[in-house]
């Protein structure tokens, strides 16, 4: 009994430890393997995202300070 | 003149057991720590209130309802009892055994003799059991750290999942610790008992409860209490082993910045872990799957009322529960004896020898690497207990050179020391449960 203990805890010990490394090993393969295709498939979808924000923040700016300036014309009109 | 007299029997005082004063005091301890010493107080709080709340005399708070008809012991119930359970006994020591090895339907039997007694499960026992025995609890907890986790650093460098593999020998060999014990008689632990001590080393609270709570329900106790506080010690016990391991110019070492990681690589780890758990080792399923779940809530950027509820708010509440019913196993029949303090050297073992193995294997790595783009200071961040043991490397890397910041460089070995917990636990369950 008390040496089939002892034996049960080395089988652990060596199982556990085992599987730990293979599944986070073939974790690291699959995860590469992921990353390096996202990497080539991404540029093209990230690529328009960044330009659209490019222009877009140029004109939410532009429309701003015309709102800006329209606003401080009437504002103007009103109180003369 | 009897009414007062019965009023004094009543009293908490004239009913205090000798193990029931140590355990409030042991609540109290907890207290202290949480709340002047800062240590895990969102868990040592209500794990400390719940400890002294198990220990109030006579209210039973922590008992099932056979249990607390059993301490007040009226002769007719304990008849009833002992019928129940199909036994001749009626002494309260043998109900108890018998109640304990029923299965059950029987032992649904006395649950409804005791009932039918006018007793019924303390507050803390229903807490337990809707929250731990259920499994619920850590699980949901396990979602909501999900939902917290940036796998962006572990992405920008997969490697690091190593260190989390590595550091998760603190386990096993507290596995092959508490077993030799057993072997030479100073303990008296089974394989099962082993492997939940075992995984304290994993410093990872959620992780130990759900596996303690499957393996080995009766050390649970201690086991979460280990946890916690040895999580809480992290800046205490790692900085001497990591000094040992390495030389000064190991530690000055700079790790070039990490890349940026895209939005779409973020969304299909979760998935592709969950694929990789379905695939491998169903038994880490609960576990990894609510883990990878509450991950992609955060990151597919479409269900944030969700996420943020997975972070903060259900979070909260598991937590005040979990912590409570954690607390209720601080009863002390079942705390206070020898094998609550071999836990907790076994415990701290585990820990000292998983930060151990990730340094070690840190500087394997870096090796390989050619000798100068890794600090085996990440190495120790291997055994979860995140963020902490990611500060600690931190800390380190700029005692020894003060333009070093390696945090997001050991949040990557941290992550992966959460998943590397999550498939020991798997693996444990597999093997042993």
């Amino acid at each position: 009994m008390e040496e089939s203990l002892i034996s049960q805890g080395l089988s652990l010990m060596v199982f556990g430890m085992g599987f730990v490394f293979v599944f986070l090993t073939l974790l690291v393969g699959v995860t590469m393997l992921m990353s390096k295709l996202v990497v080539k498939f991404a540029p093209v979808a990230v690529a328009p995202l960044k330009k659209v924000r490019r222009n877009a923040a140029p004109v939410a700016a532009a429309t701003d300070d015309e709102l800006v300036a329209v606003i401080t014309a009437a504002v103007h009109q009103y109180r003369s | 003149m009897d009414k007062l007299l019965d009023l004094w029997l009543a009293s908490g005082i004239y009913n205090l057991q000798p193990g029931q004063l140590i355990m409030l005091v042991v609540g109290l301890i907890l207290l202290y720590l949480a709340i002047n010493k800062k240590f895990e107080p969102l868990l040592l709080v209500p794990i400390g209130f719940g400890g002294i709340l198990a220990n109030i005399p006579e209210a039973g708070l922590a008992f099932s309802a056979v249990e607390n008809a059993l301490h007040f012991a009226q002769p007719e119930i304990l008849a009833n009892l002992s019928s129940a359970l199909g036994i001749s006994s009626t002494d309260p020591q043998s109900i108890t055994e018998a109640y304990h090895t029923s299965n059950a339907s029987t032992h649904q039997a006395a649950v409804l003799a005791a009932q039918d007694g006018g007793y019924s499960n303390g507050m803390l026992y229903n807490f337990y059991n809707v929250s731990i025995a259920s499994g619920a609890a850590p699980l949901i907890i396990f979602m909501g750290v999900g939902a917290m986790t940036d796998f962006g650093p572990l992405l920008a460098n997969p490697k690091t999942l190593f260190l989390g593999a590595a550091a998760q020998f603190g386990i096993f060999a507290t596995v092959l610790g508490a077993v030799g014990l057993t072997t030479i008689g100073v303990m008296d632990f089974s394989i099962q008992d082993a492997a939940a001590i075992g995984i304290i080393g994993g410093a990872d609270g959620p992780t130990a409860i759900y596996v303690a709570s499957l393996l080995s329900p009766h050390l649970l106790g201690a086991i979460a209490v280990a946890a916690y506080s040895y999580m809480a010690l992290v800046p205490l016990i790692q900085p001497p082993i990591m000094r040992a391991l390495t030389t000064e110019a190991e530690r000055k070492i700079t790790m070039v910045q990490l890349r940026q990681v895209s939005k779409i690589e973020k969304i299909l780890f979760p998935i592709v872990l969950l694929l990789l758990v379905a695939m491998l080792l169903p038994d880490a399923a609960p576990l990894l799957g609510m883990f990878c779940f509450g991950n992609l809530l955060r990151e597919c950027g479409v269900v944030d009322r969700l996420s943020d509820t997975a972070q903060n708010a259900l979070i909260n509440i598991v937590t005040i529960f979990l912590g409570l019913s954690v607390g209720s196993k601080l009863s002390a029949d079942k705390f206070l004896d020898l094998t609550t303090l071999g836990i907790l050297v076994l415990g701290i073992i585990a820990f000292c020898i998983g930060t151990a193995m990730g340094v070690l294997m840190a500087k394997l790595l870096n090796k390989l690497e050619g000798g100068n783009s890794i600090n085996p200071l990440i190495g120790s961040a291997g055994v979860s207990a995140v963020p902490m043991a990611a500060r600690v490397s931190n800390k380190l890397g700029l005692e020894a050179n003060s333009q070093n910041f390696l945090l997001m460089h050991a949040m990557g070995p941290n992550v992966a020391g959460v998943i590397g917990s999550a498939v020991a636990a798997g693996v444990m369950i597999k093997f042993v449960g």
